[in-house]
């Protein structure tokens, strides 16, 4: 359980900007795709972005509060890209 | 061999062989003083300890099991960056819940140094109060073996006495491995004090060594002269 919270804690960081920005992309891109396949495309390209500039530019020392509570940093990737799938491919499917 | 063991550490970054085959062993109920230069190795020695750098070669084992990286070291070995690690977006009181059982978060929650900031988050508190509350989620938290890399680093001296007292009470049931460059205060919590120098680790008896292996100058402060070592 606490493992699923400190996943949780270090990808909400995540989803305002991504999904800011994929609605953004969706919307622009609404003459090529429908809305929600933009969108699903773009959150999943774009969270990996957005963690990569959060967590490995900005904000490095905080790795080692999830490294206290375990977690690596190839697990704290594995999640970024697994959630990032998952929630990409939701907007596909709509 | 019971408690932390730490064998056969061997580091370098670039041409510089910052680690070779250092040895430290850490039981629960020792504070362990590491000193050292700057660029001698401590962090990165911490860092390999705790297993989020990797070395050359490493041996660690906490009570004769070997500990191969962070997950098989969680609630075992707890790591204290020199820089500020908590998440800004959390807040203070969700930080103890994750790090402490529950008994130590009901004695944390009501601590007169961590009440006052439980309902902020992190990034809403000053350098020194971020600090503090660090050190105290720290020691607080399940692990039994906690390494400190620059504890003291922007607290008041008011609550360096207050951090004291707590690390030496809790090293009764945890054990310490404490880096920072107040050496004063250092000296004063450690039971055991080795300094890092050339890359390997030296037993420190007195001041004297100190001052022969060129960390401390010829003309220390005369008041230290009290402390004694074990």
């Amino acid at each position: 359980m606490r493992i699923i919270k400190s996943l949780w804690i270090f990808y909400k960081k995540l989803v305002i900007p991504s999904l800011a920005l994929s609605v953004l992309l969706g919307f622009f891109g609404t003459s090529l795709v429908r809305i929600t396949t933009g969108i699903g495309i773009s959150y999943i390209i774009l969270t990996p972005v957005i963690h990569y500039f959060i967590y490995e530019v900005n904000n490095t020392n905080e790795y080692y509060f999830y490294h206290n509570l375990g977690l690596s940093k190839v697990s704290l990737w594995v999640n970024t890209i697994v959630m990032s799938l998952m929630v990409g491919f939701a907007f596909l499917c709509l | 061999m019971s408690g932390l063991h730490v064998d056969s550490v061997r580091k370098h970054f670039r041409f510089r062989q910052v680690l070779s085959d250092v040895f430290i062993s850490c039981k629960k109920g020792e504070v362990i003083g590491l000193l050292g230069r700057n660029g001698s190795g401590k962090s990165t020695l911490l860092k390999i300890i705790f297993g989020s750098l990797a070395a050359e070669n490493r041996f660690i084992a906490i009570d004769d099991i070997p500990k191969n990286g962070l997950f098989e070291s969680r609630g075992l070995i707890g790591y204290l960056p020199q820089e500020s690690f908590l998440p800004g977006h959390i807040k203070i009181k969700s930080i103890v819940s994750l790090y402490c059982d529950r008994n130590q978060a009901a004695i944390l929650f009501d601590h007169d140094l961590v009440k006052p900031f439980l309902g902020k988050k992190s990034r809403e508190l000053s350098g020194g109060e971020r600090r503090m509350i660090e050190v105290l989620i720290m020691i607080y938290s399940t692990a039994s073996y906690l390494l400190f890399d620059e504890p003291f680093n922007g607290i008041a001296p008011i609550y360096i006495e207050k951090i004291k007292l707590l690390i030496q009470e809790h090293a009764v049931k945890k054990g310490f491995i404490v880096t920072d460059h107040d050496y004063a205060n250092i000296l004063a919590i450690s039971s055991r004090v080795i300094m890092l120098h050339d890359g390997a680790v030296k037993k420190i008896e007195g001041l004297n060594d100190l001052v022969d292996l060129g960390y401390l100058p010829e003309k220390y402060d005369i008041e230290l002269e009290k402390i004694t070592f074990t």
